[in-house]
Parts: C-alpha cells; structure tokens; sequence
C-alpha cells in the first residue's frame, strides 16, 4: 500500500515525486513509456519564461515567477543545466507596440525581475541577428534556456535515492475507490493500492481522470508545436531566446538558443485530436521557416539536422488545473499543464505538496532527505589535466564513441547502469548525447547497441531503438544450419 | 617527437597521402578512429574499385587490403581506435588532440595535417522529411555496416530514398538476403548513380525506380508502417493526386554524403558552400597553411580510384610544404561557371605552380555531349569535348602554367551542352 | 536493334547491339563481349558474405571468382546460407568449390588473421 502514486513521469511528476520524498511517506511513480519524459517534457521549446505573458493572479502568473527562480536552487541541487540568455520579446511594426507596452506592464505586475523596454536599434547592437525590421524590444533578462528533459531525469533520480518507487511500461487504465483506498490497475495487469493519487498525466490528464471522475471538470485539447533544430555549430548566432509579440494563437515562432550549442526554431501551434501524435508536416515546417526569418536575419536554414513536434496539453480551465478532486479525497488533478508549464512545475510541485496536500496530510520530514542529485561527468568539457586524471582512473573515457558530441564509452556505461539508466539506444541518446550530433547517430549507433547487448548481456537483436519492440538489428543473416 | 605529418583516418584517402608522404622521406604518423584500416571499404563489399588503379575490377576490402599491405611494407607509423578530437595551432605546426582506449589522451606535435576523415551520410533531419518519427528510417550505409560487417538486416519490407550509388548497392543487398526490396524514389528526373548500378542492381531484381519523386509521408507509431511517395513538379513541389502507398518496416536513405570536418570546428578554416569541405588550392591546401585535405573528407567522391590519386597528390603536396618547396604566396580564383557544380581546386597557386593541375569537376546536368571550357577574362585556355555526362560522375581536365595569359585575372570553367 | 548499358566498368557505355550482334557505343572492347553475352546468357558476379567464427569479425566477404549465370543466383544465396568459416582466412582462398558444377568458386575477398 502506496501513500502516494504519481501518474505520469514528465517534468510535473518527477519534480512531485522529488518534494514528497522530503517527507516520510512511501511514493511510486507510474509511467507508460519504457523512459521517462517521453511526452511534452521531452519535445518543447526548454525556455525558463521569466514570465510576461500569463493573465496576474493566475496559477501560471504565479507559478511561472516562482518556478523561474527556483530553478537556480534546481541547479545547484540536481545540476540540471541553466543557460543564463535572457530574452527579447520583439514588435516588428508599429502595430505590435501598443501591445509590447501592455506586455511589459504585464511583466511588472508580474512581478518579473530586471524587465525593461529598448529600442529596436540599441536591441540589434546586443543581438547583431535580429531582424532588421524591430521597432522596439521588451528585454527580459531573467529568462533562462534549460534541458527539460534532464530535469525530469535528475528529479526522478533524486527521489528513487530518496526512497520513491517509479516503474516504465506502467499505464494506469483503471482506478477504483473502496473504503478510502484506491486500487490502480495497469495494462499488464498488475494492481496497486494507494491512499492518494496525483494525476500528472500531461495531455492524457482527462483521460486519467475520467477513469475515477463521473464529471471530469476540464478537457485537454491536444496542441502540436513542431520544430526545426540548427546543427551546434551556429552556437552565438543569437544569444537571447527571440520571441515575437504574442498572438492570441500563443507565443508565435520562436529561436532559442539550446544549452548543447543547437538553436531551436518554432513551434507551431495546431490543434488535433491525438494527446501523442508527434507527426511533422511540410506546411508547419515552411511556416516556421518564414516565421522565424522575420524574427531574425540570415537564419541558417542549411544547418538544420532535425525536426521534431511535441504536444501540448492545452485545457478548457485556460489557467493550470490544480486542486483535489470535489468528489474523491485524496486524488489531486494537476492537469492542463501546458506553457509555461516546464518553467512552474518546481512550484507546481511545491504548491501541490506544500499547500494542497498539506491541508489534509501530516507529512513528517524524512531526515535522510539529500537533496542532491547525482553528478555525470561531461568528459569533452573537462579540462586537460582533469582529462588525463579521468582516463587514468577509467580506460574507457579513452575511447570515444560519439565523435560529434564527443561522448566517451565510460560516459554510455554510466548512463546505462546509473539509478534511472537508459536501456534502448535513444534513452542513452538523451542521457549521454551520444547520436545528437551533425550525423544523428550514423556512425555511433552501431557502438551504442553493442554495448547495450554486453552491459544489459542481451542478444543483438533485442536492443531497442526506444519503445518497447523497436529492435534495430531485425534478423540475424546466415543462421541456417 | 615531432611528425613532419599526421594523417587522420586510415581509409583510402588517408592511406595514399601517407605513403606518397612517406616515399618523399616524411616521418609520418597516421590515426584511425576504427579497429581496422580501409575505412569505407571494408564495409563495400561489392565490386567495382580499382579499375584505373590496378586496371582490374576488385571489391572494397580486396582493394584496402592492397593498399594496406603496401602501408605495413613502408613500416609507417599508426594508431588504431584513436580518435582526433580537436587541432591546435602552434607557432611552428600543430598540436593534434586524440584518444584511445589503450593510450588515453593524446597530445601530438606535426609539421603539417592530411585530414582524411571520410564523409558522413545526411540524415532524414537534414533533408527535413515530414511524418512521424517511427524506428525504421535510417541511411544506406548505417545498414550496409548492419548488414556487410555485423550480419544483420534492419528491415524485411524496404523502400529506399534517393538513388545514389549507396541506396542502388543496398537495393540489391537487402534483396539478395532475402528482404522484400519495393522501390526506389529519386526526386531528380535522374538518377544519382552510376548507371552500371542501376542496371545490375534495379533491372536486375526487377526494383522498380521512381523518378521524379519524393517521400512525402511516413507512417508509424513505435514501428515504421508505410511511406507515401508522390510526383515533384519541376520545381520540386508534391504533384497532388500522384500518391503511391507502400506498406514497409524500413526507409532507407541514400540523399548524399557531406565531408566529415568535425575536426575542423575550433579552426578558423575557409569552407566550401557546395562541396561542404575546405577550400583547397592545387596543392590540397586549405585556407591555413600546412593543414591539407583529401578524399571524401575534401569533397565527396564516387570512385575510389579517384579518391587515391587525389590523396597521392595531396601527399606529395604535403611534403613539399613540410620540406619547405612550397610558400604560397599568391592564388588565383578558379570559379564554376554556367553549368558546373564545383570545382577542384577553386584556387590555384600561381608562385608555386609545380606541374599540370588535374582540375576535377561536376556538371549540374545530364548530356549526351558538350564541351568544358576554361577562360581567363575572355580568353579560352582550355577545352575539351566530352560524352555521357552527369552530375554523379566526376570529371577531369588539366591545366599547365604555360595556358595562362597572366596571374591576376580569375579562371572560369563552363560546361557547353552540345545539342545533337 | 537492342539498346543496353554496359556495367563491364563503371564508365556504363550506352550499347546497341543488332540482331547480327553488331555492338556499337562501346569505349572499349570488353563491350563488344558484355553485349553479345547479355543478349545470349547473361551472368553477374556476386558479392555476399559468410558466417565466420570471429568475436571482432562476425562475416566474412567473399565473391564469386567469375561471373555467375544470372539465374543461379538465389540457389547460391540459398547454398551459403549454412556455410560457416573458421579464421584465419586469406584473401582469394577459396571457401567454396565449383558451385553446382558451373565452374565458379566463392572466394574470400579479404584477409582476417586467427
Ligand atoms: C511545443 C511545446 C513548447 C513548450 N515550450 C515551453 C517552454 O518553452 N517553457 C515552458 O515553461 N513550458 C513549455 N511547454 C510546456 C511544458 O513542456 C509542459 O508544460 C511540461 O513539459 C509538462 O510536463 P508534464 O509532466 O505535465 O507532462 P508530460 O511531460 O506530457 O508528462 C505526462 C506523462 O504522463 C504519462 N502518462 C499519461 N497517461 C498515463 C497513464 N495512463 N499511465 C501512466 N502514465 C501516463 C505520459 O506518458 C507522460 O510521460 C511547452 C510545451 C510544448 C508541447
Ligand atoms: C557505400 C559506398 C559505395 C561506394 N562504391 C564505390 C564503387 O563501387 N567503386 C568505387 O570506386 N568507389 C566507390 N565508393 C567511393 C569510395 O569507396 C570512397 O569514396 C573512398 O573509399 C573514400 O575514402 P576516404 O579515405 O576518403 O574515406 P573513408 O574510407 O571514409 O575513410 C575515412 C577514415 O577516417 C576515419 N576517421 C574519421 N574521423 C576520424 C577522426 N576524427 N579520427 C580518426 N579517424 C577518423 C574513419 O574511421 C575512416 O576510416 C563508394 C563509397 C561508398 C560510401
Ligand atoms: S565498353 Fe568498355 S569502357 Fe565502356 S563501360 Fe564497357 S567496359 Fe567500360
């Protein structure tokens, strides 16, 4: 019997696993994927908004500002990386400025730091790509560039070594409640009690919860953003995330320097009926092509090395959606957590445990907490001497096996076996970069699914690609005997 | 100890440059990030190397291990599964960054670099193909390296995008082990490679190819499902209503090759907007001094004999250079005109001119004849009338000192269809 | 009058051949013979692997030591299949002798050391 079980392993959950494992209470985190992070978390524009745009006095208000600064803490306690870049919001005509202005009045009431209005000239003077056509700029300096994934990733970490449960390949597909105890059942069948359930199930969060819910007071409309990636060697191209003045579809096209060195054009925005469908099209891709190049001059567009879309979990409720249910105690909907929804989720968590739960829970602090998180060496960033001390210590930082992004055999076999390892070839792609460079895994991927087979001591030919039943190597030739 | 040059990768380029660097009295050291010499050709299995080299048709490992053989008789220095990192500029030479399972870091001093590296395949993201992202699209090579060394097939049901040589040897390869092979789509109104491929790989298996046309869907959740291809216009754009559905686990890619220049990131070297390699003079220099480059890591080659002659030339360049011979001091501009995709080299050092000049070249399009023509201002230096010609085949003309009027004005070749 | 393209080399010279098997378009004379044996019994040299008992090497390359009847092909697919070689093994060793009594052997197209 569970205190707590967690639906969802994206950022949201991962950080909430990570707050009750402050408290001595028995958690388990369920995810359907065979990784975490594989929804919304994984594809996103990674920006820490400093947090202009949200109505004041609402949640997203509110926790955005919040959840932006606790990522410093975030950083210094788990190492997620921070890209400190600031932002320009920009109008590119007179129209949009009326608009800018708002923003910006917005941005104070928000209580956002630093926030400040340039003229078009002295903004290109900072940031040489902008376009050329920029009347005016609403210079957020406390926007930051993160990778979410890798927050979901070392929150999750930090609380399995803090006691929390999490299994993959879990999909919650029924919950009942008797007598004060909800029992959970998954797809393979398994059941699981708990005295409390935190849906944090993205854009499947309606979908959870109208599993328990006669009235689900909300319904997520799935809203897919696509992207086009620019190869690491454009890193400097701009040095602020590039926003436009927002519309009433969202934030616009984007460029966002990543903190690997790529840049980030898009997203879109369309709506459509999958909470997963990740599909690119040709129209969304142009469309980010043209937007983007009236953001910025000269865009690269020679340097793209991938596309991707993820989807949001846009809700009726238009605000976040985070509160106990009004017909079942102890089940917490944290749902419609669409942007700026990476940026709050260490808020969100804080909120949902620290003030929601509270109310009704008595949480004892656990005293073995440690708040922080394991650190993997980047062996390519390490200095000579630091180098030389590495290999010396561990042969296989020698051998490179990822010459793009330069990631060493010691680096994959530690992602592999670490608490939360990867186990498919694109689970040690997120963990240890190995195949995100120039030629997407062209040359390492081989490499990658021979040390999966010898460190997992499984045959060839069951080495995922990612999900479950996604073998690379599909048959063996010659086997005839 | 101080190399006068090292040579980093050990296929066919970087072999030839060694030992033509070697036979001119260098103390060479060559690195090969791989178990094993040959590069690219271990994994080639097919035959159809060495026809100008040794005069006689031989596979890709029959013609690596010749190669080898002569690298091992030379006694030249090497380092297996070591990788070059990064090069440092040095007031007399370089400092090249390695490292290897067996010797860790490495810091090696030279004279001059032969950068070697080979070519990597573009990618679906490159060429930005929409759809879902399902396992199952991957480049022609990664499976020829599956399926020629480890053994395995990615795929049971296979359709191939691009029909470069890559994408028409890997055809016949997935079929001939068994793999259902249900077509070939080439978005040119022509094929990318050679025609004795698209006899002996397509006609011969009865694989049909698709030209003029595109992927324009693919389908999949987890599994790669199916493919839509559709007729392009001549502006490249989707025909609608030309859809054709094929129910494949498997989309190859064989949509080109880019030079490997990874090494090059942290030096400020002049590149090439169409080749995607260094700008290079005759002497296969590039834009700083004493760093040179060869084979598919200066521009991407399709015959290997080419690529050995290159790396030759570039070899002895290189041991002029180090030897002292050659201090450029003046180039000239060797520009692509009408027709031509690119040259080789795009300049020419007129103080140190050191003999004829192979200028290797791509037209942009297919023709039964015409003539290639070098002028100088309007002055034609150089002709010569050729057959059969298309973009996939690379072509030679030589230029001598003696050809030019002066060494200021910029060179231009142009291609002239002839129209029969 | 047959139109063909000659795969001898990779130069692929544009052939046609008439019903006296004239050849015409050919570069040099090994077109001439290409043409007349297309036309007559077409044969391809075959490229493939073999099992080999090696951790670093798990196939070995071979070739067919003169071109193979187009037709028998698959049957040699087919017969390679079950084959498994030991290393060491040198380039050009034979690794199968006379394939179905036409006169071709399969050859080791490299080297790989015990
Ligand atoms: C295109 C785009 C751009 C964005 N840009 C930004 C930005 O720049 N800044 C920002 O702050 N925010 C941004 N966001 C929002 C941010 O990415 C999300 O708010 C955040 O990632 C949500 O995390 P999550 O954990 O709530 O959801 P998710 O990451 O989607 O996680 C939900 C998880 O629940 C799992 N799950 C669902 N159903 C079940 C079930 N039945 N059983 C078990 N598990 C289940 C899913 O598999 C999934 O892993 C963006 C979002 C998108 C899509
Ligand atoms: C699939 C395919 C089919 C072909 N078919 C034919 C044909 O039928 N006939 C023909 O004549 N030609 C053919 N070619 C062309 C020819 O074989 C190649 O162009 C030639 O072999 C390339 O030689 P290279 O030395 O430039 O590159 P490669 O053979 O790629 O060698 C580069 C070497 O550098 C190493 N390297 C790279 N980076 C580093 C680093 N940082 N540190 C250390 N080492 C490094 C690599 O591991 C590799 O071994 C084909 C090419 C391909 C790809
Ligand atoms: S005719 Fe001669 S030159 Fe022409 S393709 Fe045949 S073998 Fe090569």
């Amino acid at each position: 019997m569970y205190d707590f079980i967690i639906i969802g392993g994206g950022v949201t959950g991962a950080l909430i696993a990570r707050t009750l494992s402050r408290y001595q209470v028995k958690v388990c985190l369920l995810e359907k994927e065979s990784d975490i992070g594989n929804h919304a978390t994984l594809a996103n524009s990674a920006i820490i908004h400093a947090g202009f745009d949200p109505e004041p006095g609402t949640l997203k208000a509110r926790l955005g500002v919040r959840g932006n600064a606790m990522y410093e803490t975030l950083h210094k306690e788990l190492h997620v990386p921070l890209l400190r870049t600031g932002a320009y919001v920009v109008a590119r005509h007179e129209d949009d400025v009326a608009i800018l202005n708002a923003l910006y009045e917005r941005a104070l009431k928000n209580g956002v730091e630093g926030a400040k209005l340039l003229s078009g000239e002295q903004a290109r003077k900072l940031e040489p790509a902008l376009h050329r056509n920029s009347v005016k700029v609403l210079d957020l300096p406390s926007t930051k560039v993160t990778y979410p994934w890798e927050v979901a990733l070392s929150a999750l970490e930090n609380a399995v070594s803090n006691g929390v449960e999490y299994r993959l390949e879990a999909e919650v597909v029924g919950i009942v409640r008797t007598d004060k105890v909800y029992a959970v059942t998954l797809a393979n069948g398994h059941a699981l009690k708990s005295k409390a359930i935190i849906n944090a199930a993205g854009a499947f969060a309606d979908k959870v919860a109208g599993m328990i819910e006669t009235h689900v007071p909300y319904k997520i409309t799935p809203r897919r953003g696509e992207y086009l990636v620019l190869d690491k060697s454009v890193r400097g191209f701009v040095e602020r995330v590039l926003y436009p003045v927002p519309t009433e579809k969202g934030k616009g096209v984007l460029v966002v320097p990543q903190v690997h060195g790529n840049i980030l054009l898009g997203p879109t925005s369309e709506f459509q009926d999958s909470p997963s469908a990740v599909t690119n099209h040709q129209a969304d891709l142009s469309m980010i092509r043209q937007a983007a190049s009236t953001l910025a001059e000269a865009i690269p567009f020679d340097k793209v090395i991938r596309t991707f879309a993820g989807v949001r979990a846009t809700s009726s409720a238009k605000d976040f959606y985070i509160r106990q249910s009004l017909e079942h105690r102890g089940f917490y909907h944290v749902a419609g957590i669409d942007s700026p929804g990476l940026t709050a989720a260490p808020a969100i968590a804080e909120y949902v445990v620290e003030t929601l739960i509270k109310q009704d829970y008595d949480l004892e602090s656990n005293p073995d907490f440690n708040p922080y998180g394991m650190q993997y060496p980047h062996f390519h960033e390490a200095s000579l001497a630091k180098k030389r001390q590495m290999i010396a210590e561990n042969p296989a930082f020698g051998n490179i096996v990822c010459k793009c992004e330069r990631v060493t055999e010691a680096e994959v076999l530690m992602h592999i076996h670490r608490p939360c390892g990867g186990h498919s070839v694109k689970a040690i792609k997120k963990r240890a970069r190995a195949g995100s460079g120039l030629c997407q895994g062209g040359y390492c991927e081989g490499t990658v699914v021979k040390l999966l087979a010898r460190e997992l001591k499984q045959p060839l030919e069951t080495i995922d690609y990612y999900r479950k039943d996604t073998p690379i190597l599909m048959a063996e030739t010659k086997v005839k005997r | 100890m101080k190399t006068d040059l090292l040579v980093i990768g050990g296929g066919a380029a970087g072999i030839a440059a060694a030992l033509e660097a070697s036979a001119q009295g260098l103390e060479v050291l060559l690195l090969e990030r791989d178990t094993q010499l040959g590069g690219i050709l271990n994994q080639c299995i097919h035959n159809g190397f060495g026809l100008h080299v040794f005069k006689e048709e031989l596979t890709g490992p029959e013609y690596a291990e010749r190669f080898i053989h002569m690298f091992h008789d030379k006694d030249i220095a090497y380092k297996l599964n070591t990788t070059v990192l990064d090069i440092r500029k040095e007031d007399a030479g370089f400092v090249v960054s390695a490292s290897s399972l067996q010797e860790g870091w490495l810091e090696l001093e030279c004279r001059a670099i032969m950068l070697a590296s080979g070519c990597y395949e573009r990618t679906r993201g490159q060429i930005q193909l929409p759809g879902d992202r399902p396992k199952g699209v991957m480049p022609a090579g990664s499976a020829q390296r599956y399926l020629n060394m480890d053994g395995y097939l990615v795929g049971k049901d296979v359709f191939i995008l691009g029909s470069g040589d890559i994408g028409l040897i890997m055809a016949r390869r997935m079929k001939l082990e068994g793999a259902n092979v249900h077509g070939v789509a080439e978005i040119m109104p022509h094929s990318n490679g050679l025609t004795r491929n698209i006899v002996q790989c397509l006609h011969d298996y009865d694989i049909p190819l698709f030209l003029s046309h595109t992927v324009t869907d693919i389908r999949g959740k987890d599994r790669l499902e199916g493919v839509t291809i559709q007729q392009v216009d001549e502006n490249w754009k989707p025909i609608s209503g030309t859809d054709k559905h094929f129910s494949v686990d498997t989309l190859l890619l064989s949509v080109g090759l880019v030079p490997d220049t990874m090494v090059f990131e942290s030096l400020d070297i002049a590149m090439h907007p169409v080749t995607k390699g260094a700008v290079v003079d005759q002497h296969y220099q590039t834009s700083i001094p004493g760093i040179f480059a060869c084979g598919n890591a200066l521009h991407v080659h399709d015959l290997v004999d080419y690529v050995t002659e290159e790396s030759r030339r570039a070899g002895r360049a290189a041991a002029r250079y180090v030897k002292g011979l050659s201090v450029r001091q003046k180039r000239l501009a060797l520009n692509s005109g009408a027709n031509i995709h690119y040259t080789l080299p795009q300049y020419i050092d007129t103080a140190d001119f050191n003999g004829v000049i192979s200028c290797m070249f791509r037209v942009t399009k297919k023709a039964e004849q015409g003539e290639f023509v070098i002028r100088q201002g309007d002055r034609i230096i150089q002709r010569k009338k050729a057959r059969f010609l298309a973009p996939a085949e690379m072509e030679q003309l030589d230029l001598d000192q003696t050809m030019l009027s002066d060494h200021e004005t910029p060179l231009t070749l142009d291609f002239e269809v002839i129209r029969p | 009058m047959k139109k063909l393209i000659c795969i001898v080399c990779p130069i692929g010279c544009h052939l046609e051949i008439d019903a006296q098997h004239n050849v015409t378009g050919n570069r040099c004379k090994r077109g001439i013979g290409y043409a007349i044996e297309e036309v007559t019994r077409p044969t391809r040299m075959v490229t493939t692997t073999v099992r080999l008992l090696s951790q670093e090497h798990p196939r070995l390359s071979v070739k067919t030591s003169k071109p193979l009847p187009k037709e028998a092909i698959f049957r040699l697919m087919a017969a390679l299949e079950s084959l498994t070689v030991n290393p060491p093994v040198y380039m050009h060793q034979v690794i199968m002798r006379d394939f179905e009594g036409l006169g071709v052997d399969i050859i080791a197209t490299r080297t790989i050391p015990g």
